[in-house]
């Protein structure tokens, strides 16, 4: 008993210096998710949502789901209570996990993606590590990852594949959508958008 | 260069990856933004609905009559020849660019290619790890400084700006294909280059088709690989804490 108890106390304390610095973070968080659909990899073809929920356990605790969805809200983000921010927050979440898995399925037979070091402007607040993605054929897809430092240490908030930002092209999309028919209706079809994908 | 199977957005197969993060399936709205990139837009959009209806008359039949008669190591070998033909237009534009290592070894990849290769039939380079470079007149000329320029939707080309329109006529002198096709009037090559663009293209309709608005999704998704190609990968990142106030 005793024994145990140290041995979590060990790991709460140790566990933010082993994810700490978002290099880290990404090739734990790849190589995490890599190794585990090699060995399921059966089990997640038959059932996607069981790699959504690998998906969503590995990223969820390092995606800034707010601040990415208050980016792509941007004006029309503004004077909308916490709630429904965080509504349209999950949705998004949701399915970008939902993407991610379907992404990652078919990329995993190849080799895993290669963290490379890192270059350019870093701020303390601000960052981005790079990774390229195997797509087999000799060919490799460039895919980054913004981190900003919150409270809560390092969190990715924006992802760019071949220089296109995740956050750039859905907020141009969304933007005008929320604009017109209104945030709930986004969220709804966001949500039945994401259900009609399950189901395929 | 014209819009070849190296610097097309599309081209890459890295958009299987753009497919994982992009959204499809909402219903079709009216959008507002005019951003200062494309004071155009109405110009542009009318353009855009041309080159759709030109797309599905001619452009994407021929193109997948060729994709459905054509076996896909065919078109592998195709590819990689066109894409070797094209390449002496990466390797001056690397000079013009002063990156003269890069050019060296752009050289190398041609040479190797067009010999051990068999007329760039394989890609032995990329087998050899050789890097690929993906330069054109376009990118030379934000690179001497033409860093902004408005959006321009070409008939037929597609997605350009001023200064990448310019750049293509740049390109009938330096890239092999165009200048095939713009100076000698033989389109064989430019052709099936465009077949190939296309037929690539196939697996993101969808995803294009039923976006919110595809005119602006094709927009964003252009201008933003392509500054991502003239800052070789690293460009500057957006301003975020802007975004929260736009």
């Amino acid at each position: 008993m005793r024994n145990t108890l140290i041995l979590g106390l060990f790991l709460v304390l140790a566990a933010p210096l082993f994810a700490a610095e978002p290099f880290d973070i990404i090739t734990n968080t790849t190589d995490h998710i890599f190794a585990d659909i090699k060995t399921n990899r059966a089990v997640y073809e038959a059932n996607p949502e069981k790699l959504e929920g690998l998906v969503n356990q590995t990223l969820m605790p390092i995606f800034d789901e707010i601040y990415a969805a208050r980016l792509i809200l941007g004006r029309q983000g503004r004077g909308v209570s916490e709630d429904k921010i965080l509504e349209f927050a999950t949705a998004m979440r949701e399915l970008l996990v939902n993407r991610y898995a379907k992404g990652m399925l078919e990329l995993s037979g190849l080799s895993k993606p290669e963290v490379l070091p890192m270059r350019g402007k870093n701020t303390d607040k601000l960052t981005r590590v790079r990774t390229r993605v195997d797509l087999g054929e000799g060919k490799w897809a460039p895919v980054d990852y913004s981190f900003r430092k919150t409270e809560q240490g390092w969190k990715v908030f924006d992802m760019t594949a071949e220089g296109i930002s995740y956050i750039l092209t859905y907020r141009n999309q969304i933007g005008p959508m929320v604009k017109s028919d209104g945030l709930d209706t986004v969220i709804e079809k966001l949500r039945s958008g994401n259900i009609h994908l399950k189901n395929e | 260069m014209e819009i070849t199977l190296k610097n097309n957005p599309f081209i890459n197969q890295a958009i299987v990856v753009l497919t994982v993060l992009l959204l499809s399936a909402c219903a079709s709205k009216q959008p507002l933004s005019a951003p200062e990139i494309d004071p155009w837009e109405p110009m542009n959009r009318s353009i855009f609905k041309f080159n759709a209806g030109f797309d599905k008359v001619l452009y994407r039949p021929i193109s997948s009559g060729y994709d459905k008669l054509m076996p896909d190591p065919i078109q592998e070998v195709v590819g990689n020849m066109l894409d070797n033909l094209a390449y002496p237009g990466t390797i001056i534009n690397l000079l013009l660019q002063g990156r003269l290592k890069d050019a060296w070894t752009g050289t190398k990849r041609f040479v190797i290619n067009s010999t051990i290769g068999i007329f760039g039939a394989l890609d032995v380079a990329s087998s050899a790890e050789i890097p690929l470079h993906d330069e054109d007149f376009g990118q030379t000329l934000a690179v001497w400084g033409w860093n902004e320029s408005r959006y321009l939707m070409l008939p037929i080309f597609g997605p350009s700006t001023i200064r990448d329109a310019g750049g293509r006529l740049g390109n009938t002198y330096v890239e092999p294909v165009s200048y095939l096709a713009g100076q000698k009037s033989i389109w064989t090559p430019w052709v099936l280059e465009k077949a190939h663009v296309r037929i690539r293209l196939m697996e993101q309709e969808s995803l294009i088709k039923d976006s919110n608005d595809p005119y602006i999704l094709v927009r964003d998704v252009w201008l933003q690989n392509r500054e991502f190609n003239i800052y070789n990968g690293d460009p500057p990142p957006p301003d975020y804490e802007a975004l929260l106030e736009e």
